[in-house]
């Protein structure tokens, strides 16, 4: 039924796209040499069985460049260096799940927002007194894993804990997989993180995970251009009908609840 | 000279090695029989490639541009002497990691721009647009940052191997009326080589296990694709295992090959 209606959803976009897209600007057949990483499941990532790169982020930015007239050269680099190497005009787009902040803003230009990420509650299935954000802060002993200056560092600081960004009960990681290790092996008690990995989590690793609380955390993902780029009013009006027509609701549906890693 | 152990007795059974091959044979065997570690073997073997050809590549310029810093350390000109000097202390004093984010971010902006001055004629004469940065890639600045970094170590080496050549050697060639060069082509440099190919070959091996510090960049080495991998599957600890499989098999065998050198060039010796 969920699959007919996405079905159904798509073929009647196919009929109103052509329709809408004449008020969107012609970028004629321009190139736009676009950057990910493939690390972040389900925005960006490779497909374990033929290696090439899938996800949301794929999808709605070559929907974004159909709609523009406009063609895509995906390249790969690490989140480490994708700021910058935006920023020096090494790439003209860049995406990886990147929340927009003030301090980011200095650095490249936004787009508009295209999707809010909501954080969930990770922890060991036998750890019984974690119930919600509330029991977990009043338990000074327990500790969280993070990776600096992501999205799940800041829900976890403003959100969850006091809003002191050096509090003590935060152990940071380099990567996102090596935080989710240490919560196996017992060195944190808590990593959050969106419904698709928590489930590819609670998948990959029978009865050792679950998920505990409801949703936490507002943050809004970007796509990142080089300051004063020429491409940020065009994407803001392709995104723009993508969100009017519904093609982001079926990208929704189909990244963040219908993949299952596992399959 | 002192013989390590006496030849006449008999050799003793290196109990590690047959652990160490014992286990690859465990994990070879997995990879073989197990679906998942196969899937996870597949994706990560383009990997090797590319981190063989960064480590091959950037060892062999820095034996280049080491062997040169090498020569002006030990020259009779004393501005070549300081110059070398200063280059090593300031390369070897700064991370791989740190020298990595340097060049890609400060160095090749400024390789570019320096660039432009000097082809600027050539790019008005023939109507090209001038470099920017996206032409000078990522992969490129990596092997660039190793190259530098391991020219600082593989210099000493080299400069070690030179001085421990007898000086009454290079006097009596001078007497011979042989000039500097073909001194250091015939008399320095081929009795050096041999003190110095075991370092040589450590380092090389060094490079190989450095040469993960790539994927810092994004350059799709075998790291970067265990990144990438263990990231879409969740199996990161089935991931990690296949990665230090792929990185000991390659450091364990030429670690090898340099012990069985280093032992012939041992019984060579006069």
């Amino acid at each position: 039924m969920k699959l007919m209606s996405s079905i159904l959803a798509l073929a009647s976009l196919a009929l109103v796209a052509p329709a809408l897209s004449q008020a969107l600007p012609d970028l004629g057949g321009r190139t736009i040499v676009a950057v990910t990483e493939n690390a972040y499941t389900p925005l960006n990532f490779a497909d374990p069985k033929t290696g090439e790169g899938i996800g949301w982020e794929y999808d709605a930015f070559n929907e974004i460049a159909k709609r523009l007239n406009a063609k895509v050269e995906w390249k790969l680099s690490s989140w480490d260096v994708m700021i910058q190497s935006v920023r020096d005009g090494q790439y003209d787009v860049g995406m990886d799940g990147i929340t927009i902040n003030d301090e980011r803003k200095a650095q490249v230009d936004f787009s508009d927002a295209y999707m809010v990420s909501q954080q969930y509650m990770l922890v060991r299935t036998g750890d019984t007194e974690i119930t919600g954000p509330e029991s977990f802060a009043a338990n000074p002993e327990l500790l969280i894993g993070a990776q600096a200056g992501t999205t799940n560092f800041y829900v976890a600081v403003y959100e969850v804990l006091d809003g002191d960004e050096a509090n003590p009960r935060i152990k940071l990681f380099d990567t996102f997989g090596a935080s989710v290790q240490a919560l196996k092996s017992g060195d944190v008690d808590m990593v959050l993180m969106d419904q698709t990995s928590a489930n590819g989590y609670i998948g990959a690793n029978p009865d050792t995970f679950k998920v505990v609380g409801g949703p936490l955390g507002t943050e809004e993902f970007g796509f990142i251009f080089k300051p004063g780029s020429d491409l940020v009013a065009p994407i803001n009006a392709a995104l723009k009908s993508m969100k009017d027509d519904g093609t982001i609701d079926a990208l929704n549906t189909k990244w963040l609840y219908e993949y299952n890693a596992q399959q | 000279m002192p013989h390590s152990p006496p030849s006449s007795k008999r050799p003793e059974i290196p109990f590690w090695l047959l652990a160490i091959v014992l286990l690859g044979v465990l994990t070879l065997w997995s990879l073989v029989a197990d679906q998942g570690y196969a899937q996870i073997f597949r994706a990560l073997s383009g990997g090797v490639a590319t981190t063989l050809w960064v480590t091959v590549v950037a060892f062999s310029l820095a034996i280049v541009l080491g062997l040169l810093v090498a020569m002006a350390r030990t020259s009779g000109i004393r501005i070549l002497r300081e110059l070398a000097t200063f280059y090593t202390e300031l390369v070897r004093g700064i991370p791989i990691l740190v020298f990595l984010f340097y060049i890609a971010f400060v160095g090749a902006p400024f390789m570019v721009e320096v660039g432009n001055i000097f082809l600027a004629p050539l790019q008005d004469w023939a109507g090209l647009k001038p470099l920017t940065v996206r032409n000078f890639d990522l992969t490129w600045r990596a092997i660039i940052a190793l190259m530098i970094c391991y020219s600082a170590f593989l210099s000493e080496i080299f400069r070690a191997g030179i001085e421990a050549v007898d000086r009454g050697q290079i006097e009596a060639a001078q007497a011979l009326g042989l000039s500097r060069w073909n001194t250091f082509r015939h008399i320095v440099f081929p009795q050096a080589f041999r003190t110095i190919l075991p370092p040589l070959g450590n380092d090389f091996i060094a490079m190989i296990k450095d040469s993960a510090l790539v994927s810092a960049l994004g350059v799709q080495d075998i790291t970067q694709l265990g990144k990438v991998y263990s990231s879409g599957t969740f199996k990161f600890f089935e991931t990690y295992n296949v990665v230090a499989f792929l990185y000991l098999t390659m450091t364990i065998s030429l670690s090898l090959i340099v012990r069985s050198i280093e032992k012939r060039m041992n019984r060579n010796r006069y």
